[in-house]
C-alpha cells in the first residue's frame, strides 16, 4: 500500500495540485454561502449598513431573539418534529414488514404486490396533490398535522419496501429456517432474529425518512393552511416573502438558526445519509 | 396438549401452518398496502378523472372531455413552463452532468488528505431543505442588499452592484438555475464516485502500466464504462426538472412575468390560486406522463456495462 501510494505522488505532481486546488475552490462555493451569514449576524443594522464586510465589533444575540420572534421559530419547530417523528413512526414498520416478507415469502401473489407498491416510487407527486386535498376534506383531516403526516409517511413507504427487501435478502435464508424448526412462529423469527439483525438498514429508514420529512415544502405547503400548524420550512418560506434581505442581520440569523438542524444532523450522521442515499441508487 | 396434536396430526398441521404463513404474510402486507392505495392509488384515478371534468370545488363537477388541456396548452403561463422545465433539463444535463464526472473522477483519481473529507462536503448542500436553499439563494442574489450586489458596491463595481439577478426576466432564470446547480450536483457526484469505486481495480493498473494516466483514462476508460449510470442521472435530471416546484416558486414565485413559471408552479396556481381542480389535475396528468416517456426511455435502452 504504502509503496503504492510513493509512486502515486511522485507520478502525478503538479497536476495534481493544480486539480486539488480547483476541488477545494469548488468545495468553498459549496461551503462559503452556508457560513457568510455568520459575518453578519452579530452585527446591529446600523454597524451592518455601515460597513458590511468587517468583523463585529462587538457580539450582540438581538437579531437571533428577533429573527426567532418574527416567525415564531419554537412553534416551527415543535411542529416539523412531530410531522418528522409521525412519517417515521408510521413508515418505518410498514416498510420492514413488507419489505421481509416480499424477500422470503415468494408466490405470485407477494411478487404482483411488490411491483404494485414498487411503481408508486416513480409517482410524482403532483400527479396526487389535487385528490389528496380534496380527500383530506373529505376525511376532516384538512389543515391538522395528521392529514400531512399520513400522505408523507405513504409516499416515503415504496423506497423502503425496495431496500428492505433487498436487505432482507442479503440475510443469509438458513436463519430464518433454522428458527422456525425450534419452533418459532413467522411473527417471533421476524421480531427476535430477522429485525435485529436489519437495524443497519432500520437505522439509515430512520434518518432518511426524518430528513425527507423534515424538508418538505411542496406537501405541507398545501395541506396546512393555519398559521399555528406551520412547519419550520413554511415559516422559513413566509419570511423570505414577508422580510426579505432588508435587515440583513436579522435574515442572517433566521438563515442560521433554520438551517442548524439539518447540518448538526449532517456533521453528525453524513456517512450514514451518503450510505442510504447510494442504497437505492446502485440497485438496478 | 397442544403440541401433541400438532405432532401426531400431519396433515392438520400442515394446514394449519399454511394457514398461518398465509396470515402472517398478509398482515405485514396490508398496512403499507393501505397507505398507499388510500394516498396513491386512489388520487392516480382520482387525478385522470378530474382531468376530463370542470371542477372548482363548489357546485357539480362536470365532464368537459379534453377541454382542459386544450386550454392549458392555449394559456401563456402554462406554455412558459413547460418550455422552462425542458430547457432547465437540457442545461441541468449539460453542465451539471459533466461538472459532477469532473468532480467525481478527480476525487476518486486524486486521493489525497484535502481530496478525502470532500465528498460529504460536495453532498451537504444536497440535503439542505429546499426553503434554506432558497433562503441563502436570496441572501446572495436578492437585489440592493444581497451578497453580489453588495461586493459590486464594496468594489466599486458597478456592472455587478446594477445587477438584478431575481428581477429581471433575462437573469432570473439563470439566478434561480446556478441555486440549484449549488444544490443538487452533490448527488450526481457521491453517486459517479460510487460507480467508479465499484470498478474493478485492474482498470486503473492496467492503465497506468500502459501510461494511460489523468484524462485520458478518464475519456477513454471511465467514462465508456459509465455510459449506464449517466443515462440514468440524465432521466433523473429531467423528472427532477418536470417536478420542480420549490427553489423557483420561494425565490421568485415564477416571476418576473412567466420568466421562472414551472410546471409544478403552473399546476399551484391553477389548483390552489384559481381553484381549477380540473386543469391543475390535467396538468398533474401530463407531468406524470412526461416523466413515464423518459423513464420507459431509460428502461428501454440495453444495460451495457450496468
Amino acid at each position: 500500500m504504502r509503496t503504492g501510494f510513493k509512486l502515486h505522488r511522485a507520478h502525478y505532481g503538479w497536476i495534481e495540485v493544480f486539480i486539488t486546488i480547483i476541488l477545494v475552490l469548488f468545495a468553498l462555493t459549496v461551503i462559503v454561502p452556508m457560513c457568510l451569514p455568520l459575518l453578519f449576524v452579530f452585527k446591529t443594522q446600523l454597524e451592518y449598513s455601515y460597513d458590511p464586510w468587517s468583523l463585529p465589533k462587538h457580539i450582540t444575540v438581538k437579531n437571533f431573539l428577533e429573527a426567532w420572534d418574527a416567525i415564531k421559530i419554537g412553534e416551527g419547530l415543535a411542529n416539523t418534529l412531530l410531522v418528522s417523528l409521525g412519517v417515521v413512526v408510521l413508515a418505518v414498520p410498514c416498510a420492514a414488514l413488507a419489505g421481509y416478507v416480499f424477500a422470503r415469502y415468494h408466490s405470485k401473489v407477494t411478487e404482483v404486490l411488490f411491483y404494485a407498491i414498487l411503481v408508486c416510487y416513480f409517482i410524482p407527486i403532483q400527479m396526487v396533490l389535487i385528490p389528496l386535498y380534496k380527500f383530506n376534506i373529505k376525511l376532516g383531516l384538512s389543515n391538522t398535522l395528521l392529514g400531512l403526516i399520513l400522505p408523507m409517511a405513504a409516499f416515503n413507504i415504496p423506497f423502503w419496501v425496495l431496500i428492505y427487501r433487498s436487505f432482507f435478502h442479503t440475510l443469509p435464508k438458513d436463519l430464518g429456517d433454522a428458527a422456525c424448526i425450534d419452533g418459532a412462529g413467522h411473527a417471533t423469527t421476524f421480531f427476535k432474529i430477522m429485525l435485529p439483525l436489519a437495524s443497519p438498514a432500520t437505522t439509515l429508514a430512520l434518518l432518511l425518512i426524518f430528513i425527507a420529512a423534515w424538508s418538505d415544502y411542496f406537501l405541507s405547503l398545501i395541506m396546512l393552511n393555519d398559521q399555528k400548524l406551520f412547519t419550520m420550512q413554511l415559516r422559513v418560506s413566509q419570511f423570505l416573502n414577508a422580510y426579505g434581505v432588508d435587515r440583513m442581520p436579522r435574515y442572517a440569523a433566521a438563515a442560521i438558526i433554520s438551517m442548524s438542524p439539518t447540518v448538526i444532523l449532517y456533521i453528525i450522521g453524513h456517512k450514514w445519509v451518503i450510505k442510504g442515499t447510494l442504497a437505492g441508487a446502485l440497485k438496478e | 396438549m397442544v403440541q401433541s396434536i400438532q405432532i401426531f396430526d400431519p396433515i392438520k398441521t400442515k394446514k394449519t401452518a399454511k394457514r398461518n404463513r398465509a396470515i402472517f404474510v398478509s398482515l405485514c402486507i396490508f398496512p403499507s398496502l393501505l397507505f398507499l392505495v388510500m394516498f396513491m392509488y386512489y388520487p392516480i384515478v382520482e387525478t385522470f378523472r378530474l382531468s376530463f371534468m370542470k371542477s372548482s370545488g363548489l357546485g357539480q363537477d362536470r365532464f368537459i372531455g379534453l377541454d382542459n388541456y386544450r386550454k392549458l396548452f392555449v394559456s401563456e403561463e402554462f406554455r412558459a413552463g413547460l418550455v422552462h422545465v425542458l430547457t432547465w433539463a437540457f442545461w441541468s444535463i449539460v453542465i451539471q452532468l459533466p461538472l459532477a464526472f469532473f468532480i467525481a473522477f478527480s476525487l476518486t483519481f486524486y486521493v489525497n488528505r484535502v481530496s478525502k473529507p470532500m465528498r460529504a462536503i460536495y453532498y451537504m448542500a444536497n440535503i439542505m431543505p429546499s426553503a434554506i436553499t432558497a433562503m441563502l439563494g436570496k441572501f446572495v442574489f436578492s437585489p440592493n442588499n444581497g451578497i453580489l450586489n453588495n461586493l459590486g458596491n464594496q468594489f466599486g463595481w458597478d456592472w455587478l452592484s446594477n445587477m438584478d439577478f431575481l428581477g429581471s426576466e433575462r437573469l432570473a432564470f439563470w439566478s434561480v438555475f446556478a441555486v440549484a446547480t449549488w444544490a443538487y450536483t452533490g448527488f450526481p457526484i457521491i453517486y459517479l464516485m460510487a460507480r467508479i469505486e465499484q470498478m474493478p481495480k485492474e482498470f486503473k493498473e492496467a492503465a497506468e502500466l500502459d501510461g494511460v494516466t489523468g484524462w485520458k483514462y478518464a475519456w477513454y476508460i471511465l467514462l465508456p464504462n459509465l455510459v449506464y449510470p449517466l443515462r440514468i442521472l440524465a432521466v433523473l435530471c429531467t423528472i427532477g426538472s418536470l417536478k420542480l416546484f420549490d427553489l423557483p416558486y420561494m425565490m421568485t414565485t415564477g416571476g418576473p412575468g412567466h420568466a421562472t413559471v414551472t410546471l409544478g408552479i403552473s399546476l399551484y396556481r391553477q389548483g390552489f390560486i384559481n381553484w381549477q381542480y380540473g386543469r391543475a389535475s390535467a396538468i398533474g396528468v401530463i407531468i406524470f406522463l412526461l416523466s413515464l416517456i423518459f423513464t420507459i426511455i431509460q428502461f428501454s435502452g440495453k444495460k451495457e456495462a450496468a
